[in-house]
């Protein structure tokens, strides 16, 4: 392997690990877009996800790959939209007056109950993850990408592009972006202002859910604690790319997986975090907004 | 008189107010109340049992105490214990949180029906618990905990049934030089006390032998993609890839590895030794991997057969600790029907006379330090996507 | 409460009281930053690993007692505070949290990687308990009983509070809920706002040092996993549910969330479920926690 060749390679890598933070990022940058909320439980939602995926594809068995693909894809979205929308009602509206950081306490709370249900559901030991598609891999010049990694970028891209459009030229979307700037006037506009957050939370966790399924499928083994690790760098990615912004969300999980990919590969495996997170500091010293930020809410 | 009403529904606001703390206490109480209540008192003697329960080392602390619950359903076969006692397993979950641990084993001490405690599964959290049972003079008997370090304090209550890492990391050492004629290698470990310990013996043992160590870097425990570090290692051209860690990423590790086309063997430590490892790893991946293990294979102990095949029937396939947290429970619970009285002085004298107890692994004996010297560590290798027992290695 | 050992001396209980007061001396700390600054800090359990490796590497380096490892424990911790704040403080509102939560993960990783000086992962082995000349008894080590430990963590926490109180009622208090309400309107009125955060960042990291040390002679033993991003969220629970600002709010909130997991032990394998669900109804209840007062309720 040449210096290029490798130096190509290890893009490959960052890339792919950034797209799946990216998609989990979306779903924090939405909420906070919309009620300045870190949803601190977003991660295990995305555990769930997975987790639905695996008992989707488990059941079906003997159709072709992408009809099992879809039906998990839409099965993890419904279940987690669903989970999504009740956190929201059980762990978030009744404490919405109360000072912003209030929510921690539910939201720590409701990822305990999570993590500790799939634990006594699907048992503590990791799950091997089934194949969701055809192992296929492509070589150029020495650099190899495989299917899997078209997959994940592929779905990134399209949510994000799917959901600024939703964001910037829906109803809906004018909805949530009037409800991020003054909940107040738009409950007297006759915007049904609860109702738009509700499904901004389902919203978020359906693409969660997505992001469970592929990081599955990419990785091969499940656990029910996958939420917390992967969450918090996805929380990370959310705010270094200027929270609340959508495509901001999606530069800032490709940045922090790059920087994470090439830490290791370059640098040091066990440094890694310390070097993604001094880059990441250096960073928000110079844009102190995040990389393509707008929204800062300066109280805890 | 406005003030007067805004007076008063500051009161009212207050009265709510509290009534609502109030509620909130009670909840505590209520609560607090729930998780202590108890059955109805008869004379029981209890063995402690902590390991986590729950948290991310939980399908560890499991397998484990179901060894150890088949051990005490084994005891009661036999009949009581102590004449007029019945016997009981006190699981606590310590989460691998060294400062849980403490408070599990002061709960533990605290309790006049314990007599003996087997436990924790992780070294950090076996050290600084070790202490409190030695100032009860209570009997502990860690059944995995392999730090060396805990057996040098010196307790005279402190028992362990597994091999130290000081022994299962040159053995691995050797077998990698001498059998696999290994001589780049690469070392990762999970950062933990025990990976870390364990490839640090690794490491000594091989540059003792002359082989050359390309790189010992860490990787973080509950991360997926080691890819970045893997083609890295592939860049260096190393024979050898040894991971001293726990199954979940030693899995990940063997399949990205197939998957970057990294072409060194890999071996690992007795950690990834579960059969969940070569599923998860997918059985092409895993094939031609060799595993260091504690103890030699447990389905070829004649010893032993009994116990798997009743363990396998109850729970699944047998993961990698459940057989010695059977072992030291056995003992425990021998100690204690052997002292015959309730009383944690005399079933740790009682323990001190143990000779050649006949356990899983053929005569249980222990040393000064209380480490066991049954210190056979087995290779194992995966074949047809199972594994299969290579021979007991040598340390020396 | 002083006398506490005396009438019931059951040492599992008193130890679960004495942890859950070293959380309520960190919750008191954290306040200072959080509660009354007002900057949201996810790092906080590195102050508590600053100390307590300072104590043991003193200890165990240079034969340090436990006493006089006290004052650098604090002062080492509390320089923490202050030359990490002085960079960070640029960064506002959730960016601030990134900072902070990546300081946090950098102090935990290079405790673990820098093995030569720490012990790496297998941490800092057989430190000093504390000893005490006690009149007609000669020299008294703590050794691993409750009592004592209980005492001076009392102590520390009796200390600490008045400590917090007295800064709170005093102009530098006022001066800091000024800047949490609003740190333009401060400024202009002639605050040193970037001193007076340094200043809470500073006591509030001393104060965790001070814990640090008290943890790592109670323990023995220390290691990097011990302090955690858990620990820093848990802390940081501690004080909303309390009620932010509050010093009866800290200290309670730590004695119930620091309690809590050790009194549903009787749940077994479901009580961090049955602890999520309690955080989650004690939260509904109480939206602005214990002792909070609604009138911050528009701070968001």
């Amino acid at each position: 392997m040449t210096p290029l060749q490798l130096f190509l390679q290890q893009l490959a890598n960052g890339l792919t690990l950034g797209a799946i933070y990216a998609l989990i990022a979306l779903g924090y940058t939405m909420v906070y877009g919309v009620v300045q909320l870190i949803n601190f439980a977003h991660g295990e939602i995305f555990m769930v996800g997975a987790y639905a995926a695996l008992t989707v594809a488990l059941a079906i068995t003997g159709a072709p790959w992408w009809a099992v693909l879809a039906v998990c894809a839409l099965g993890a979205m419904a279940l987690c939209g669903a989970l999504g929308w009740a956190t929201e009602r059980v762990a978030y509206r009744p404490i919405r007056s109360a000072p912003r950081l209030n929510a921690l306490i539910t939201a720590i709370g409701m990822s305990f109950v999570l993590q500790n249900l799939v634990m006594r559901i699907y048992g503590a030991t990791d799950r091997r993850f089934p194949e969701l598609w055809p192992a296929v891999r492509w070589q150029w010049g020495g650099v190899t990408v495989t299917l899997t990694q078209v997959v994940v970028w592929g779905t990134a891209a399209l949510l994000m592009v799917g959901l600024q459009w939703l964001v910037m030229r829906t109803r809906l979307g004018v909805a949530m972006r009037a409800t991020s700037q003054d909940v107040a006037a738009c409950a007297l506009l006759g915007i049904p202002v609860n109702r738009i957050i509700a499904v901004t939370f389902a919203l978020g966790s359906a693409l969660a859910a997505v992001g469970g399924m592929l990081f599955g499928g990419y990785y091969g083994t499940i656990n029910f604690h996958d939420g917390y690790l992967t969450g918090l760098k996805a929380f990370t990615a959310a705010v270094l790319g200027g929270i609340g912004n959508i495509p901001g969300a999606m530069v800032g999980g490709v940045v922090l997986g790059l920087l994470e990919g090439l830490g290791a590969g370059y640098l040091s495996s066990q440094w890694k975090n310390v070097f993604a997170f001094v880059i990441l500091v250096c960073l928000l010293l110079f844009k102190p907004t995040g990389l393509l930020g707008e929204r800062v809410a300066d109280r805890a | 008189m406005a003030v007067g009403h805004r007076a008063r529904l500051l009161r009212l606001k207050s009265v709510r107010h509290f009534s609502k703390r109030g509620k909130c206490l009670t909840l505590f109480l209520l609560l607090a109340g729930l998780g202590g209540c108890g059955g109805p008192r008869e004379p029981v003697v209890k063995i402690g049992f902590v390991a986590p329960l729950t948290g991310d080392q939980a399908p560890h602390g499991q397998d484990m105490l179901q060894g150890a619950r088949l051990a005490v359903a084994h005891a009661l076969t036999e009949g009581p214990v102590i004449p007029g006692h019945s016997l009981a397993l006190a699981p606590l979950d310590d989460q691998r949180n060294p400062t849980q641990a403490v408070a599990a084993a002061k709960k533990l001490v605290a309790d006049p029906d314990v007599m003996a405690v087997v436990g924790h599964l992780n070294s950090s959290c076996t050290m600084p618990a070790s202490a409190i049972y030695h100032q009860a003079r209570m009997l502990h008997i860690t059944p995995i905990s392999s730090n060396p370090q805990i057996s040098r304090q010196g307790f005279d209550t402190f028992y362990r049934t597994c091999v130290t890492d000081d022994l299962q990391g040159p053995a691995a050492a050797l077998f990698a030089v001498r059998e696999l004629g290994a001589s780049r290698i690469f070392i990762l470990d999970d950062m933990t006390t025990y990976g870390r310990g364990l490839a640090n013996e690794f490491e000594k043992k091989l540059k003792a032998l002359g082989a050359a160590v390309l790189g010992h870097e860490g990787i973080t425990q509950g991360d997926k993609d080691f890819t970045p570090i893997l083609t890295k290692i592939k860049a260096l051209n190393p024979d050898l890839l040894y991971f001293a860690g726990m199954f979940p990423e030693g899995a990940l590790l063997i399949k990205q590895k197939a998957d970057v086309g990294l072409a060194a063997r890999f071996m690992g430590g007795d950690g990834q030794f579960d059969p969940v490892l070569i599923d998860l790893a997918t059985p092409q991946a895993a094939e031609g991997i060799y595993l260091t293990t504690i103890g030699s294979d447990i389905h070829q102990t004649p010893t032993a057969r009994a116990f798997v095949a009743e363990y396998e029937e109850q729970f699944g396939p047998i993961g990698a600790y459940s057989a010695y947290a059977y072992e030291a429970t056995s003992i425990a619970i021998w100690a204690i029907r052997q002292a015959g009285v309730k009383d944690r002085r005399a079933v740790l004298a009682t323990m001190k006379t143990l000779k050649d107890y006949p356990g899983l692994f053929g005569p249980q004996n222990f040393d000064e330090k209380g480490d066991s010297l049954i210190r056979d560590v087995g290779i194992f290798t995966v074949k047809d996507g199972r594994f299969q027992f290579v021979k007991t290695a040598a340390w020396e | 409460m002083a006398a506490l050992p005396l009438v019931y001396p059951h040492p599992y209980h008193l130890d679960v009281l004495t942890t859950s007061l070293l959380y309520a001396l960190l919750a008191l700390g954290l306040n200072l930053i959080v509660g009354l600054t007002g900057v949201l800090h996810l790092g906080y359990a590195a102050f508590f690993a600053i100390g307590a490796y300072t104590y043991g590497l003193l200890n165990l380096r240079a034969g340090w007692p436990f006493w006089p490892s006290l004052v650098p424990a604090a002062a080492v911790a509390g320089l923490f505070g202050v030359g990490i704040g002085l960079p960070a403080l640029r960064v506002r509102g959730d960016y601030l949290a990134i900072v902070t939560l990546g300081f946090g993960e950098i102090v935990r990783i290079a405790f673990t990687n820098l093995e030569r000086w720490t012990g790496g992962p297998n941490g800092l082995l057989g430190i000093d308990h504390p000893r005490l000349w006690w009149p007609g008894h000669g020299i008294f080590d703590f050794g691993v009983a409750s009592a004592p430990y209980y005492y001076l963590v009392c102590a520390a926490v009796i200390l600490a509070a008045a400590l917090c109180v007295r800064l709170s009622r005093s102009r530098i208090g006022r001066a800091w809920v000024a800047i949490r309400e609003d740190e333009l309107a401060a400024a202009c009125a002639g605050i040193p706002v970037l001193q007076l955060k340094l200043l809470a960042q500073g006591c509030g990291g001393a104060i965790a040092g001070l814990a640090g040390a008290v943890f790592a002679a109670k323990q023995g033993t220390i290691t990097p996993d011990s302090f955690d991003f858990i620990l820093s969220v848990m802390v940081l629970a501690m004080v909303v549910l309390g009620g932010l600002g509050s010093v009866r709010g800290a200290i309670v909130g730590a004695l119930v969330l620091g309690s809590l997991p050790e009194l549903l032990r009787g749940f077994d394998q479901y009580r961090m479920l049955a602890f999520g669900l309690a955080m989650i109804v004690i939260m509904r209840l109480r939206p602005q926690g214990l002792f909070g007062r609604s009138s911050h309720a528009s701070a968001a």
